[in-house]
């Protein structure tokens, strides 16, 4: 199976970009692809407890989707989210501030996890 | 690519925007049994080069695909 990791670098000040990696990871992982996405530098603020129903996702029309419309569409066709404590201390966060779905890993888990994809795509 | 075979499944996506319809396409695939033929319908502007792609990586090909009057057609074998 082809593996491609996602780094998700935008955060709740940018809402404009805070969908596009995760819905390009729903549409790889429908095409049997096995996706992480790393959420780092501002990414996790968009995984905040309560951020995902907030955070609407802008249109041109003004009718935009709340984030966690995205998120769960990326969950139920398996993608995995991922962030590191670092980027958590950056914003004061803990992992019990974020949503469940949520994984800890570390600097070396994420080389390792890039250094064996086939891809990896950074935002 | 041959004559339009016998329908198993049928998946309607006119109007859903991309990635709804190769995400529901790949979910009302996982349902279906090998050899199984689904029709999809899709209006979404991107949709042939994105079937033709998630055909690609997945191995289930596209053995009929028609566009009348703005609306794609697909008929895909389960492989």
């Amino acid at each position: 199976m082809s593996k491609i990791v996602y780094v998700h670098t935008g955060g709740v000040n940018n809402p404009e970009r805070s969908a596009t990696p995760i819905y390009l990871a729903t549409t790889a992982a429908a095409m049997d692809v096995e996706v992480g996405i790393y959420f780092t530098v501002n990414g996790p603020t968009l995984l905040k407890k309560g951020v995902p129903e907030s955070l609407i996702v802008p249109k041109f029309d003004g009718q935009g989707a709340p984030l966690r419309r995205f998120i769960d569409q990326a969950l139920d066709m398996g993608v995995k989210f991922y962030v590191c404590q670092p980027s958590l201390d950056l914003h004061g966060l803990t992992k019990d501030d974020l949503i469940d779905e949520v994984e800890m890993i570390g600097g070396a888990a994420f080389n390792d996890m890039a250094l064996e994809a086939d891809q990896v795509i950074c935002f | 690519m041959t004559d339009a075979p016998t329908v198993d499944v049928t998946l309607d996506t006119k109007g859903l925007l991309c990635p709804m319809p190769i995400v529901k396409l790949a979910k009302a695939m996982k349902g279906m049994e090998a050899s199984q033929v689904i029709l999809m319908e899709a209006t979404d502007p991107g949709a042939i080069p994105d079937v033709a792609a998630w055909s690609k990586n997945t191995g289930n090909p596209v053995v009929h695909q028609e566009t009348v009057d703005k609306v794609m057609r697909f008929w895909i074998q389960k492989a």
